[in-house]
């Protein structure tokens, strides 16, 4: 695994560490830099040669323009060598990045991806990466580019003559201490930005997700007004940091003035004296131009390291997420038998699943009711090892979750979920979704999910596709699509979570026979809202407030439990028309 | 109005820089007397930064060369009083420009939300959320580095340019023209790219839109992933997208990346250009060295600007490409305006609400509703029944105004409901979603989302409205009551526990129509009858909509209807409509 030279580090490994694998790209680009930049420090030294060359008469037309415009050609070959090179590394850099993060994500269970929110996850495979991205792209050759040619710049002043040399050399702690100073009070305003930014991206989400509420209720103002607060705080801030730049390049400015004004003077009086040629001291003017700008660039550039830093460290948080419990071995198949052990789950302080016992036979059909936010789903979640239980065990066929090869496992298991997911894909792809999927067992779970007609009376059938929130289809057509893609695995056990709430009855009714009659052995637990339907289940099981209130076929429970009793009537008064 | 963008693209791809900067230029009106001050200072600023070459060539014409260092002091002095002008005109250039940006992407911003808060639900339906996100997220956030960081070093380096072009005509118009002749070059050559460079960022902005909108999806519904053994299609899915993204990115950026070293080299050939001709000139007597020095001052501040505007010019691009995805959300407009009030039929007993000969399609589709016909009668509960995907939500969301029909009208208290104001209209329909959609906060700001009612309400005063609406034995399922915390992607809340506070937050508004659709799909029948008394609970002229597949919630309906394959059929009374429903047709 490429986990390894990760845990040699031992330590958060900084970002440098993440260009390892690609040195040799990025020794190819610093060295195209270093030779584009290099010469660029050449071109100046060649217009004061050619003017002191004229000054002593012994200027020649010809050998000016060809070293000139050979130093500029290669030049211009080498910054195009750099550009390109530049752009493969940060890009490759990127992109192989988002695959190791993609690939961490993709081996997580459930609860990781809960907890550490979509959102997050979003943010850490793009804006993240970006800043990583422009980290590799400009901050690496600006700053080497720039040491070089400070570095180059000072030596050459210093040699064609110390004393005004030193004065030049002098400017750089005066602009450097500027930007410490600016870039200081600035980094705090940074963070705030962000949380600004990510504040309104809040707001841009939730009204856009919402947008059938908000005009359902007429609050598009009450957003917008939202909108403006975060909007407002965002401008103010931006206006604060700006005030602060407004001061950083005056400064900066002035400082280069009077750093050419020292030239004058002093480089004048050199010049005057005769300790120093006219052609050298119109070198100085253009070395003092070159020396300008890289100063500028390194200060720009420690905020981008620092933004690819904070970034990176955000990202190894993802990239160093513990592998998920080792899976099992087993992957034989299931008899169906499912035995509940002890069963606890919480959240903080309060138990949303407590001491849950019960055992479901093979090819036994089962049903879990209870009020609204009793655990059933929570329940069910852990069935299936979406989430670890704090305590108690799930056993199938006798042995823990734990024991058996996902993959084996859950192609066993049928899960109907009860808020509808659909991929933006066609409807072929989102019912044969396990990859297991035949043809026939295809045919089959839509004739039994009561969906060929619908199908059918698709112009494209079922390579019609479903758009991404399923909001060409209605509540009740998802949902059945939902069933398909389970039953389609031809699954030994099938969950169902309160599938039916939005299919109608008639067609309640027809599912639940063409589910008995063309899965016969198929152990079955369902949630559900509705007794009659589940009537005749070999055991219904009441939840409430995370524990088992009773447990029973129907004729024992309407005789233990007075809650199961209440229910019942409050569904008695039409259930004679439910089936 | 077509409000798919996707598709919209295609079209709108051939804009031109100048048109869309022309469109960026309109932000900028209201700034005019702020433009104006700071282009003052820009040109304060300019002038003094220009002047100060020709006063060194100077000094070394007529004191350095004769060596002569008698006068250079002075010079030396008014020099540093120019830079101190300078460095004021300077500060004020950056903070004025630098305000000005600010000021444009926060009007900007704002009218981009509030366009979209003014489009109609259709628009959202015909758009993935993930790609409107991205839109309004990364796209503004483009326009807004260009405005904030980029405008201003673009007016100050155009500023400068200019003035170092008039700078080297005026000092000698020869050897100006022929300073000038590379930068002839490099417009050509950008202006030949330039539509390229763009098309290959918009392209990069879409696969980057695209791979956000896969990442979403597959992490919203991990759950899935999981539990049917497609990790890989995680994996696959967003590998593709990653690659795609990756492939769009080295092309934008092998585009960006070309400016640079094409503006180094001709800026080269003009610095050859000016030493040659300078040195011939000087050869000839028509020239001088001082002259010279400031000269290639003059080059240099021409084309390094230039060399900046290379960069900026990458950024302009990338902007326009955003703004361009912008304008297309701008350039819509909502299709459900309020009518001018017409005749007014209400004379007393017109029914609350009436279909008349409706007819409706979702744009692109097949007509849903044909010719609907019903009233509704103030105080009475009615219940839609029949197959799923039979219209039911469809003709609910029309009582709405969610959509407009596309032949006939709804009538709401005898007048045409799009005569109706915003206002006025959700103030009379209170409507429960299928989809319970909830805002990051407390169960209790979500109860009372944009509810005026009961503004300025203590603590005890709200418990007493609650009680009186009978809506407290609700909040136990909450473990801490009101104030339970709601995060907007929300699996802390189970789905009934959603529709519980939808629920909730519909009855407070009071409305004279209550519609529920499905609304009560996933709450336990028990919690179901309290909201039924809830229901009995609400004032006695309010019309209730209920739409529901469970029997027990339908049953105490005063009227029935039947909505099966986009007709709406009156049920004479209840057991006919179970009867239509357990032997019609399904048609779905």
């Amino acid at each position: 695994m490429k986990a390894t030279p990760q845990q040699q580090a031992q330590k958060t490994p900084g970002i440098f560490s993440l260009l390892r694998p690609y040195s040799g790209l990025i020794g190819l680009l610093i060295l195209f830099a270093l030779i584009s930049n290099g010469l660029n420090l050449w071109l100046p030294r060649l217009i004061g040669q050619g003017i002191d060359a004229f000054e002593h008469n012994s200027f020649s037309f010809p050998n000016m323009i060809v070293s000139f415009v050979s130093v500029a050609f290669v030049i211009f070959v080498f910054s195009l060598l750099q550009g390109v090179v530049q752009t493969y590394a940060s890009e490759k850099v990127a992109r192989d990045l988002r695959t190791r993060i993609a690939e961490r994500i993709s081996v997580q269970n459930f609860t990781f991806i809960e907890n550490t929110t979509p959102a997050k996850l979003l943010t850490n495979l793009t804006s993240d990466v970006d800043s990583i991205k422009l980290f590799v792209s400009q901050a690496i050759v600006s700053i080497v580019s720039s040491l070089f040619i400070i570095i180059g710049a000072s030596v050459l002043l210093l040699s064609i003559n110390w004393k005004l040399g030193l004065m030049i050399i002098a400017i750089i702690p005066i602009i450097g201490g500027a930007f410490y100073l600016v870039l200081r009070r600035v980094k705090v305003l940074f963070k705030r930005s962000r949380e600004v930014i990510d504040w309104l991206n809040k707001v841009i989400n939730e009204s856009i997700l919402g947008a059938a509420l908000i005009r359902v209720i007429n609050s598009q103002f009450l957003e917008y007004e939202k909108f403006f607060k975060a909007s407002q705080e965002s401008r103010d801030i931006g206006l604060t940091i700006l005030r602060l730049f407004a001061w950083l390049i005056p400064i900066i400015v002035f400082t280069a003035n009077i750093a050419g004004l020292s030239i004058l003077v002093l480089g004048g009086h050199f010049v005057v004296k005769g300790s120093m040629s006219i052609g050298e001291f119109a070198a100085f003017n253009s070395y003092l131009a070159l020396l300008i700008f890289p100063i500028l660039v390194i200060g720009f550039m420690s905020n981008v390291i620092a933004q690819a830093t904070a970034s990176y460290n955000r990202i190894v948080l993802v990239l160093e997420a513990k592998d998920p419990a080792a899976t099992g071995v087993v992957d034989q198949s299931l008899e169906g038998a499912v035995e509940v052990k002890d069963l606890s789950l919480r959240f903080g302080q309060k138990y949303a699943l407590k001491d849950i016992n019960f055992k479901v036979e093979p090819g036994a059909r089962v049903a879990i009711i209870g009020p609204t936010a009793a655990g059933k789903t929570q329940l069910l979640y852990l069935l299936t090892g979406l989430t670890i239980p704090e305590s108690g065990q799930v056993l199938y066929d006798h042995r823990p979750i734990s024991a058996y090869q996902p993959e084996a496992f859950y192609k066993q298991i049928g899960f109907v979920f009860q808020d509808s997911i659909l991929f933006n894909l066609s409807i072929r792809e989102n019912i044969a979704f396990s990859d297991t999927v035949t043809d026939e067992s295809l045919e089959k779970a839509i004739r039994t999910a009561e969906l060929s007609e619908f199908v059918n009376s698709l112009p494209n059938g079922l390579d019609t596709k479903v758009s991404e929130r399923g909001l060409s289809l209605s509540g009740g057509q998802k949902q059945r699509i939902m069933l398909a893609r389970a039953l389609a695995l031809d699954p030994k056990i099938l969950l169902l979570d309160d599938f039916t709430a939005r299919v109608d009855l008639q067609t309640e009714a027809r599912i639940l026979n063409n589910i008995s009659r063309s899965y016969p052995g198929m152990t079955t637990i369902s949630v559900t809202q509705k007794i009659a339907a589940v009537q005749h289940y070999s055991q219904l099981i009441l939840l409430m407030q995370g524990e088992v209130l009773a447990k029973g076929t129907h004729q024992e429970l309407m005789e233990s439990s007075p809650e199961y009793v209440q229910i019942f009537n409050s569904q008695q008064s039409t259930s004679n028309y439910e089936l | 109005m077509n409000y798919e963008l996707k598709n919209a693209d295609r079209s709108a791809e051939k804009v031109s820089t100048w048109a869309g900067l022309k469109g960026l230029l309109k932000l900028v009106e209201q700034e005019r007397k702020t433009l104006l001050l700071a282009l003052c200072a820009i040109l304060v600023n300019a002038f003094l930064n220009l002047i100060g070459p020709l006063l060194i060539g100077y000094t070394i014409d007529h004191y350095i060369m004769q060596k002569n260092f008698k006068g250079v002091p002075l010079y030396a002095g008014i020099l540093l009083g120019l830079y101190m002008i300078a460095f004021i005109a300077s500060y004020f250039q950056t903070k004025l420009m630098g305000g000005v940006g600010q000021r444009i992407i926060f009007e900007l911003r704002n009218s981009i939300f509030g366009k979209i808060q003014q489009l109609p639900l259709a628009f959202f339906n015909a758009n993935k959320a993930g790609d409107l996100i991205s839109r309004v997220n990364n796209d503004t956030d483009k326009l807004s580095q260009f405005f904030s960081q980029s405008l201003m070093q673009f007016v100050g380096t155009i500023v400068m340019m200019i003035g170092s072009g008039i700078f080297l005509l005026v000092i000698h118009p020869e050897l100006g023209l022929a300073t000038l002749v590379p930068a002839l070059f490099i417009l050509i050559f950008t202006k030949a790219i330039s539509p390229w460079v763009k098309y290959r960022n918009k392209r990069n902005l879409e696969s980057t839109g695209a791979m956000s909108g896969e990442i979403q999806e597959s992490l919203n519904n991990f759950k899935v992933i999981i539990a049917f053994n497609r990790r890989d299609y995680f994996r696959e899915k967003f590998e593709q997208a990653n690659t795609d993204n990756y492939k769009t990115a080295i092309r934008s950026g092998l585009a960006n990346m070309l400016f640079m070293p094409v503006f180094g080299l001709f800026s080269s050939i003009a610095q050859l250009v000016v030493l040659a001709f300078g040195i011939y000139l000087i050869m000839q007597g028509n020239f001088s060295v001082g002259l010279l020095v400031s000269y290639l001052a003059y080059a240099t501040n021409f084309y390094n600007p230039l060399r900046q505007l290379a960069a900026l010019w990458t950024s302009l691009q990338v902007a326009l490409a955003g703004w361009e995805r912008i304008t297309q959300i701008l350039a819509l407009q909502n299709n459900l305006l309020t009518l001018s009030a017409g005749t007014a039929e209400n004379n007393g007993h017109s029914p609350v609400l009436e279909f008349r000969n409706v007819h409706f399609g979702y744009p692109g589709g097949y007509e849903i509703l044909h010719h609907i016909n019903f009233s509704l009668e103030a105080g009475k509960t009615y219940a839609l029944v029949g197959p799923t995907g039979g219209g039911k939500t469809t003709t609910a969301a029309m009582m709405a105004r969610l959509y407009d029909p596309l032949e006939g009208e709804v009538l709401l208290d005898g007048k045409d409901i799009r005569t109706y104001t915003d206002e006025e209209r959700t103030a009379k329909i209170g409507y429960i979603l299928q989809d319970p959609f909830l805002f990051s906060g407390t169960v209790k700001e979500n109860m009372l989302y944009h509810n005026n009612l009961y503004a300025g309400f203590t603590d005890e005063q709200f418990k007493v409205v609650l009680e009186e609406a009978k809506l407290e034995g609700l909040l136990t399922t909450f473990d801490q009551g009101l104030e339970t915390p709601v995060t907007s992607s929300g699996d802390s809340l189970s789905i009934g526990q959603k529709q519980l506070i939808a629920f909730m937050r519909a009855v407070l508004r009071k409305p004279k129509i209550l519609i529920l659709d499905e609304a009560t799909a996933n709450i336990d029948t028990i919690t179901e009858q309290l909201l039924g008394q809830i229901l009995d609970n609400l004032a006695k002229d309010t019309t209730q909509v209920i739409i529901a597949h469970r029997l027990n919630t339908i049953e105490n309906a005063d009227e029935i209807f039947f909505i099966n394959s986009g007709e709406v059929v009156r049920a004479g009374s209840f057991s006919e409509a179970v009867s239509r429903l357990m032997e019609g047709k399904r048609s779905s």
